[in-house]
């Protein structure tokens, strides 16, 4: 038992490098990131909670009534202690009481409608953010997103927003009320007493000596505790990843060892971590009975003095206790404003990225399209550095398949891209049906083409669902009719639920050749005038890709199709092949022309290069 | 909650004695009230200033002994938590390390991760919180109402009946909260659902023009997601001002009541006080309640995904009525003899089969090559062969004996195993290698680097064998860490081999000259491919579609049944022609 209880103690102390620590009140805990533009980052929060500007100068009103309220409360109660208590006289006793009982019930309802209007201002503004957020963007421009990182954006987009949320809701307004309270209550007390006021502010470089001695401790020690967390998830992350080796060379029990060697390590920089840094709760009581006992000790002198009344030690009594809590929550607060104001920095950085370009005031629609492409001396480059695509000229007629070929970087995808208007051309035009793209709304453009990409991407949802994101107005039976033509049907109604089998949006459950052929049956549904199948077949297996081609095929009959694929076999029936290489356009013409030609393309036939 | 009690108890002795320091604290600042109304009454009324002088010396001491058994109390409290976290994500690692890849697979690694760290250090901090603070807010309520009615029945009496009217309508708050809460945690998953899924479709959805549909979309999720955070924390909120307002009606009756007894001399004015006092604290114990509340609702669903853990099932037990035959089988090698008997497989948890019927038998040494398309069922087929999952239907022997009547370590160190994707660990590339086998010596390493075509490329990198390889190491091809995971597997001398896809980015010499030094190490070779160039020399062709088995016997003997196998060949002949 006395052993057990010596344990604590035991824990090898670890070697401190003291931080510099500023002298202040910071709780240990650090706001997660700094912001860099303070005031402006603040203009805009304002812009935002400022649509809703007579409500949050109601709820600021509230604010200064319940924070005085709150201050006349205490105060009455020592009124009452020394006017209608001690002496027995007072008249006005009743009037008193329900003076005071209107104070207090204005205390509860002042406090609760701030908070009540506080929080539907600050959801309807994390709302309205978090909705423009994202409709701005899903219209970034595609290179956006090839930028960055998919798990940065999603944490904008959550944490963030969260960071934010939570800080409307309650430190916003704790900050406000947290400083009214501080100002009023010093100046009361001073009022009333200053003597007894200064000496309870002994309290106050002791607070600051303590706090100091605890973070400067603290901080070190949350760093290597982060360290150790730190390596301990990278060691979680690498076994659970490669559990099926460890499986597979039954080495469970080494990576167990592996993992209590770190656990250990998290465990020591952990106890002393939370061990100091719990002081400060303690502390901040310990000063709080310290300056409990000044006031009851000498106010107690000098009320036998006669110099102040024991009322005035009934409200000191309470004040104390007011003054530090405020302090206290200041800090805490201060911290997670720090990083809302950090993390809306983040949300504003993406709102400021440029969306694509708007269609010019006089685009138009097209009804109906032909699909006659033609580029006529089109050059391109991502920035102004050097050209990725120099003066192409092609023409595709209605039906026709035209291939891209050339090695990596020659610029096939970005054809695709400037025949969707991802981006514009720098010079030359791009026509189809003799309408400049320029002049045709992107929507109107797009929604004349249908792509079949690498990677395929199903949403959370059934089969068919899927399959109608090609057309949100397609009947059922039209879905399964373009199952049909993709050679998916059969496939569908092996599974357990056909149409309605639910799907992850990983997708797993089916494989990836079936999921190529829904890809497939969503193209054919949309129904398209033009058509690109981009690489749609090279993260499929030679199996695979001989199984979907007569799905492919029905897909293309009467389109005009883009298809960009690596391995050559599989675009030897095109009716047009462009031999692409650092943006030239080398050759084109069918696979048998170029053959006769000779050049890059035998070469690439040839050779096998890729 | 039993899990809790139970990882505790280890640390009752330092839980119990942060529980006592706390009391001790509390103990103080419950009589603070009483001294005060001491001062009140026989110092200040009795104008006696050497008795303020010693109930303030009293208080100045007892200050200090709760700020000691506070500071003690850190102590205790941080080492019961730490150790409790210690021995929980010990115990909860060695559980996952227990599964089968089949119960394993059924948790996100993701999901697996969080829960060995934040759930974990969720519930450690609740502990913390608990052995300090939490459990301060009912002992102060039942501390003050009890010195209340200690310093003056009566009056004591209206502070005491605040606190049913309390107790009922927090009850409330807090069971509506926790509902509400837990609607608000399921809106928010939805919405993050709906941005996970424009993330990744992002090019789709461009391409398809469905951006206002995806916004209507998210627009409704965030909408609904507002609503209920809005009902829910106005229930919160509303729990302050309440109980504001019930213990100041409290304080009202007894400034009204005291003013009664002080006249007729039933009280004295510093008793009244020192329930007013006692009042005030109440309310001040119970503002942390909120918080309060909040913590231990994620407590508890992080407890709840801890246990969900440690309830599934672990290892396929090594059935106990073959323990006999496997110490005798014991002494024997492996061979390498290999024979499926009408397999057949499905996922658990879904009704789909991946393998059906499948038979064939390998003699050891020979070489056996698996095609087929994505999903055919390949990997799950060499993946039943080390008992990564198990056959539903059929059997599979080695050396005449059923796999799953050998002893589950004795058969994994026997076959070597190169998964699908690349996988390294941390650490130098001899490390890496001798993962395979810890005692390996250099020579049996290099022995391995040579036949896994990498020893030259080793020898190549800054410090040879001791090159650190990951974050901060050296970055090497895919077709080099391919070959490094071979080698890994070779290490182990193994009398069965599987090659999942792992050759796929070697080049055709490479490829060859692996495929030849494998037959020197004469182990049974399960090898997946995609290639005809390393079917053709193969002593059996298992051609797979959709998971039975469509064809099998060597290359001439497929040329001659399989329409598929010869439709390959041809796609691949140009291919082939450009190699020679």
């Amino acid at each position: 038992m006395f052993k057990a209880l010596l344990e604590p103690f035991r824990h090898p102390r670890p070697v401190i490098t003291l931080a510099e620590g500023k002298i202040g009140l910071a709780t240990g805990r650090k706001p997660k990131s700094k912001a860099k533009d303070w005031s402006g980052t603040l203009k805009r929060i304002w812009n935002y909670l400022a649509k809703r500007k007579v409500k949050l100068a109601l709820v600021l009103f509230m604010v200064v009534l319940s924070s005085l309220l709150s201050l006349l409360g205490p105060y009455l109660v020592g009124v009452a202690v020394d006017d209608f208590l001690e002496g027995t006289g007072g008249k006005l006793w009743g009037v008193f009481l329900i003076g005071l009982s209107l104070v207090y019930i204005f205390n509860s309802l002042t406090s609760w409608l701030q908070n009540i209007w506080m929080i539907e201002i600050a959801q309807e503004t994390v709302y309205r953010m978090r909705t423009e957020l994202f409709s701005h963007l899903i219209k970034l421009p595609i290179s956006f997103f090839n930028r960055r990182q998919q798990g940065e954006i999603m944490s904008r987009l959550t944490n963030d927003i969260e960071n934010i949320s939570s800080t409307f809701n309650s430190s916003a307004i704790q900050i406000f009320s947290s400083i009214l309270t501080l100002v009023g209550t010093v100046s009361v007390m001073l009022w009333l007493s200053p003597i007894l006021t200064l000496l309870t502010f002994i309290v106050v470089p002791l607070m600051a000596f303590g706090m100091r001695w605890i973070t400067r401790r603290t901080g070190p020690l949350f760093k290597e505790r982060q360290k150790n967390m730190g390596e301990l998830n990278g060691y979680i992350e690498e076994t659970l990843s490669g559990q099926r080796i460890i499986k597979a060379f039954s080495q469970e029990e080494r990576v167990i060892t592996g993992f209590r060697e770190r656990n250990e390590r998290i465990m020591l920089s952990g106890y002393w971590a939370q061990a100091i840094s719990g002081f400060i709760p303690k502390l901040m009581n310990g000063l709080n009975n310290l300056s409990f006992a000044i006031v009851a000790g000498v106010g107690g002198i000098l009320a036998i003095n006669g110099s102040i009344t024991v009322g005035v030690i009934i409200v000191f009594v309470e004040y104390t206790r007011q003054f530090t809590r405020p302090l206290n929550d200041l800090a805490n607060q201060w911290n997670s404003l720090l990083s809302a104001i950090a993390g809306a920095e983040r949300v504003f950085e993406v709102l400021d990225e440029e969306t694509e370009a708007k269609d010019e005031g006089a685009a138009k629609t097209l009804e109906t399209v032909e699909g006659e492409v033609e580029f006529s001396g089109v050059s391109f480059s991502y920035d102004e550095a050097g050209d990725t695509l120099q003066d192409i000229s092609f023409m595709a007629k209605p039906g026709e398949m035209i291939a891209l070929v050339g090695p990596t970087g020659a610029g096939k995808t970005t054809v695709i891209g400037l025949l969707s208007r991802f981006y514009n051309p720098h010079k030359g035009q791009i026509t189809i049906d003799g309408h400049d793209i320029t002049s045709i709304r992107r929507e109107s453009l797009r929604g004349h083409m249908a792509f079949v990409l690498q990677d395929t991407f199903l949403f959370k949802g059934s089969i068919r669902d899927n399959i109608r994101y090609g057309r949100l107005d397609a009947t059922d039976e039209e879905v399964e009719e373009a199952a049909k033509l993709a050679n998916a049907h059969s496939f569908i109604m092996r599974m357990p639920d056909g149409y309605e089998r639910m799907l992850a949006t990983d997708g797993s459950g089916i494989s990836q050749g079936q999921k190529q052929l829904l890809a497939i049956a969503r193209a054919i549904l949309a129904d398209p005038a033009m058509l690109i199948l981009d690489e749609a077949t090279s993260s499929i297996d030679t199996v695979t890709e001989i199984k979907i081609q007569e799905g492919l095929q029905a897909l293309m009959k009467g389109r005009t199709s883009f298809v960009i694929a690596h391995r050559l076999n599989t675009i030897r029936s095109a009716d047009r092949i462009l031999v692409l290489q650092g943006g030239h356009l080398l050759q084109q013409g069918s696979h048998a022309e170029l053959l006769r030609q000779g050049g890059l393309y035998s070469e690439l036939v040839a050779g096998g290069a890729k | 909650m039993s899990l809790i009690s139970a990882y505790l108890k280890k640390y009752r002795v330092a839980a119990v004695a942060a529980l006592v320091m706390m009391l001790i604290e509390l103990a103080v600042e419950l009589s603070q009230p009483l001294l005060i109304s001491k001062i009140i009454d026989e110092g200040i009324k009795g104008r006696d200033p050497s008795v303020v002088w010693m109930w303030g010396g009293v208080l100045i001491g007892s200050a200090l002994i709760a700020f000691i058994a506070g500071i003690l109390s850190s102590f205790f409290a941080s080492h019961t938590s730490q150790g409790f976290a210690f021995d929980l994500r010990d115990k909860l690692y060695e559980r996952v390390q227990s599964f089968t890849y089949e119960i394993f697979n059924r948790f996100a690694a993701s999901s697996l991760i969080t829960r060995l760290t934040s759930d974990v250090s969720q519930l450690q901090d609740t502990i913390f919180m608990s052995l300090r603070f939490m459990t301060r807010v009912p002992l102060v309520v039942m501390g003050s109402v009890i010195m209340a009615l200690v310093v003056h029945v009566k009056l004591g009496l209206i502070l005491t009946l605040t606190v049913p009217v309390l107790a009922v309508f927090l009850y409330w708050v807090m069971k509506r909260a926790s509902l509400l809460f837990r609607n608000v945690q399921a809106r928010l998953d939805g919405v993050n659902g709906v941005i996970q899924e424009n993330l990744t479709g992002i090019r789709l959805i461009r391409v398809f023009v469905r951006m206002s549909h995806e916004i209507g979309r998210f627009a409704g999720f965030s909408e609904n997601l507002m609503r209920t955070t809005i009902s829910a924390l106005r229930l919160t909120e509303t729990t302050m001002p309440f109980i504001l307002l019930i213990v100041n009606a409290g304080i009202l009756a007894v400034l009204w009541f005291g003013r009664l007894e002080i006249s007729t001399g039933d009280a004295t004015l510093g008793e009244t006080i020192a329930v007013i006092n006692y009042s005030l604290r109440t309310i001040g114990a119970l503002s942390a309640l909120s918080w309060i509340v909040v913590t231990f609702s994620r407590a508890r669903a992080s407890l709840q995904r801890i246990e969900d853990v440690f309830a599934e099932g672990t290892s396929i037990p090594d059935t106990s009525s073959s323990s006999e035959k496997t110490s005798l089988i014991h002494s024997k090698p492996i061979q390498g003899r290999v024979e499926f008997v009408k397999v057949g497989f499905c996922y658990p948890g879904s009704d789909i089969s991946v393998l059906e019927n499948i038979s064939f038998t390998v003699s050891p040494g020979e070489r056996v090559a698996i095609m087929g398309s994505t999903g055919s069922g390949k990997s799950s087929l060499v993946g039943l062969i080390p008992r990564l999952y198990e056959e539903n239907s059929g059997a599979i022997r080695i050396d005449e004996i059923d796999t799953r009547e050998m002893d589950i370590s004795r058969l994994r160190h026997a076959i070597g195993y190169v998964p699908q994707e690349v996988l390294l660990f941390t650490g130098t590339v001899r490390e890496n290698i001798a993962w395979g086998d810890e005692n390996a010596t250099l020579e049996q390493i290099q022995k391995a680097a040579v036949a896994a075509q990498i020893h030259e490329t080793i020898q190549g990198l800054p410090d040879g064998y001791e090159t650190k390889l990951g974050q901060r190491g050296v970055n090497l091809s895919g077709g080099q860490k391919q070959r490094l995971t071979i080698a890994r597997a070779l290490v182990r001398n193994p009398s069965i081999l599987i090659l999942d896809d792992s050759t796929s980015a070697l080049d055709a010499v490479t490829e060859g000259a692996l495929l030849e030094a494998l037959k020197e190490m004469s182990c049974t070779t399960f090898l997946i491919t995609q290639k005809i160039s390393s079917t053709a020399s193969a002593d059996l062709i298992l051609l797979l579609d959709e998971g039975r088995l469509i064809g099998s016997g060597n290359h001439k003997e497929l040329m001659v049944s399989s329409e598929l196998y010869r439709t390959i060949y041809k796609s691949q002949l140009g291919e082939e022609v450009q190699h020679v």
